[in-house]
């Protein structure tokens, strides 16, 4: 069976909301490897998504899809870019019949065949009528996604929806619910499943009469707005690390230099026909706070692999793995990270820093930050004007930028050639800006 | 698990809602019952309506996402939840005065201000929550620590006063906002990806020099984000120049020099101390 991928979709809206209106139609196409009929059509089926999702959006014909978009931080703390797990296409009669089931499973339980003559009275004519096994079918499908339950007792079975998560709360119980939801929907990973139930509790809320403004109380500051479209792959990675099977992919490493070379490539990756096939055994997601990025961690032939979430594409599940042989794997692979800033399975080194205080009587923010971002590092020593910090570090390439955006406040003492990295880098900094 | 499932769709969802049918599926029980395993949860919910949730979940499973996946360069997690954050959100749903007592750098108190609660906002950098608040008497929007707040009461307002001070609000928030624009190095362009998440937390419009081949990203923000954004630019390093914004120009002048100073400077004592 054909699954339906999404591959293109996310590739879109990443190149989207990441180079917001830096392209034209044209540029757009081009880079992605589609036509401009690709792309229109694209854009289409995606803004009816937006559109019957967030009503309130400005609807006009020319107004630009990345602009209705972009992120303004104010207005909404909707994830709007959530409306990617919507797009699943459905057929209308599927799309009409599930949604009066549901309908009336919400009053009362009921058995297969009233709901079959429910569906054939409701259901506008012009749509096919369903017959008894497909009724079977959704039921079962319904089931299965946890959507409705059973009910206990001798056949014929009844069905309702399954709603105690919310019809046993309170109205005051209920908005205590959303906060908790919305707060851990923004401030843990994974995200999707919390944003989406968010979504269902916040119209259960004004269901019951809340204002807009009464719903969104929260803001989160600095938030990587494109990281839900990365957790799309997740689960099927999850699965396959459940039951130890390999995967394999088409994958388009963000990093080569030859798409930036060519003036018909993505920007953010190779097109298409440059991805590579991989086939690999995945151990270990890893999400990186510094960026807002997914990792995956694998083994591969030549070795532990590691790959950037957002250039895989076209996943499916391979053969499964012997049980031992992957406990060592992943036994491997932890001892190869224990020491790794992101994800650098590099030689180990000691760092040492200086890093000084702010004067006055400015409360210590260094300090502060270096104890909530530092890792495993220690504060060796102190004085009232610096202190030191020491971190055993594969390689120094990944703690460099946490470093240097200390500015000056900081100072590499060890390695020498770290120390030397930073002068120079901070020569040719303060060379961009001496003409001003 | 698929999140992908025709379940999701959107036809379907906005005809439930039509039809005023809460919906739920497994994926959302799971995820829910994970997170209600976090310490945050006890201080979220009354103990009572956890009890409830825990039963209503009861039969579902939990995710085992913690044996796959690792998080890293996270800030240490030192508050998710905060004991004030519940009556606070009460306060601002129903658009009530507060009067507020809380402490300011130096330690001073701040006894008994009237004012009016707007949002509650969480720094994901600092792992903090803020209070956003409209000072009665001075006029101004104010951006408090609830770590440093000692008691925020429920004081009248009337309500046109209150949609009043939230029209202020919205006009002080985009008189504040400024620009910089902040252009790729365009040997790094190679790593434009990278550069471009690395802004994606920033209200921000891209614009790209076909000619020159060159990216320049416009970021709108307020003048307290300044100095998050100066981080950012110097976490890049060389990566980014910033060519609109003299304030952001002016510091990353004066970090270079004085980094380079403090090197320079320990070059020396170092070479004294060997001679």
């Amino acid at each position: 069976m054909a699954k339906e991928s999404f591959d293109k979709e996310i590739q879109f809206l990443r190149m989207l909301v990441l180079t917001s209106g830096a392209f034209s139609r044209q540029q757009f196409a081009e880079r992605l490897g589609i036509s401009v009929h690709t792309f229109d059509k694209t854009i289409r089926r995606l803004k009816e998504v937006v559109n019957s999702m967030h009503p309130h959006l400005p609807q006009e014909q020319n107004k630009d899809f990345s602009e209705s978009l972009r992120f303004s931080y104010y207005d909404s703390t909707d994830p709007l870019l959530l409306f990617l797990f919507r797009a699943k296409s459905v057929k209308e009669s599927e799309s009409q019949r599930i949604s009066l089931l549901l309908a009336a499973m919400n009053d009362q339980a009921l058995t297969a065949m009233e709901l079959l003559d429910t569906c054939c009275s409701s259901l506008p004519s012009g749509l096919p009528m369903p017959d008894e096994k497909t009724i079977r079918s959704d039921l079962k499908y319904l089931e299965e996604v946890g959507v409705i339950k059973r009910d206990p007792g001798p056949r014929p079975y009844r069905y309702r929806i399954k709603d105690d998560l919310v019809r046993t709360l309170s109205d005051e119980e209920l908005i205590d619910l959303y906060d908790f939801v919305d707060v851990m929907a923004n401030t843990q990973v994974p995200s999707v499943q919390g944003y989406l139930l968010r979504d269902g509790l916040k119209k259960q809320l004004s269901r019951n009469q809340f204002e807009q403004h009464a719903v969104e109380p929260f803001l989160y500051k600095y938030h990587y707005y494109s990281r839900i479209l990365d957790e799309a792959h997740l689960f099927t990675l999850l699965h396959a690390i459940r039951h130890r099977r390999k995967v394999r992919f088409l994958y388009f490493s963000p990093k080569s230099e030859k798409s930036y070379a060519s003036k018909n490539t993505n920007p953010l990756f190779e097109r298409d026909t440059n991805g590579k096939t991989q086939k690999t055994l995945p151990l270990k997601l890893v999400y990186d706070h510094q960026y807002g990025r997914w990792y995956l961690l694998s083994y591969g032939r030549e070795g532990i692999r590691k790959y950037r979430m957002e250039g895989i594409t076209q996943i499916e599940e391979d053969e499964s793995v012997d049980e031992t042989w992957y406990a060592e794997k992943q036994h491997e692979l932890a001892e190869k990270i224990r020491y790794s800033w992101l994800i650098d399975t590099g030689r180990p080194v000691k760092v040492r820093v200086r890093f000084y205080n702010p004067g006055g009587s400015e409360p210590n923010f260094v300090k502060e930050r270096v104890i909530l971002q530092g890792q495993w590092g220690q504060i060796v020593y102190e004085d009232e004007h610096c202190f030191i910090y020491e971190i055993t570090v594969n390689g120094t390439t990944e703690i460099k930028p946490w470093l240097r955006s200390f500015g000056s406040s900081c100072e590499v003492l060890e390695p020498v050639s770290l120390r030397r990295q930073m002068i120079d880098e901070w020569k040719e900094i303060q060379a961009y800006y001496e003409s001003v | 698990m698929n999140l992908f499932e025709k379940i999701f769709n959107h036809q379907i969802i906005s005809r439930l809602e039509d039809s005023g049918t809460f919906m739920v599926t497994s994926h959302e029980r799971a995820w829910l019952k994970t997170m209600l395993e976090h310490p945050a949860a006890a201080e979220a919910f009354t103990a009572d309506t956890l009890d409830k949730l825990r039963s209503a979940l009861e039969p579902d499973q939990v995710m085992d996402i913690s044996h796959h996946l690792i998080e890293k360069a996270r800030t240490m997690e030192k508050q998710v939840y905060h004991p004030l954050l519940r009556p606070l959100r009460r306060l601002i749903m129903n658009k009530t005065g507060i009067r507020i007592t809380y402490e300011i750098k130096g330690g001073r108190v701040k006894t008994d201000h009237s004012g009016f609660p707007y949002k509650l906002e969480y720094s994901m950098v600092k792992r903090e929550w803020y209070l956003l608040w409209y000072h009665t008497r001075h006029r101004a929007l104010m951006s408090t620590r609830l770590n440093k707040i000692h008691s925020a009461l429920p004081e009248a307002i009337e309500p046109s006063a209150a949609e009043n001070i939230l029209k202020i609000i919205g006009n002080t928030l985009d008189s504040r906002k400024s620009e910089a624009i902040i252009e790729i190095v365009r040997v790094y362009n190679e790593e434009l990806s990278r550069i471009l998440y690395a802004f994606s937390s920033f209200e921000k419009s891209v614009e790209y020099d076909e000619e020159k081949d060159t990216y320049q990203i416009k970021v709108s923000l307020l003048g307290d984000e300044m100095e998050y954004l100066l981080s950012k630019i110097r976490f890049l390093g060389k990566r980014v120049r910033v060519v609109e914004g003299d304030y952001l120009k002016k510091r990353m002048l004066e970090s270079s020099t004085k980094a380079l100073e403090r090197y320079e400077a320990d070059r020396i004592s170092n070479e004294e101390e060997v001679s």
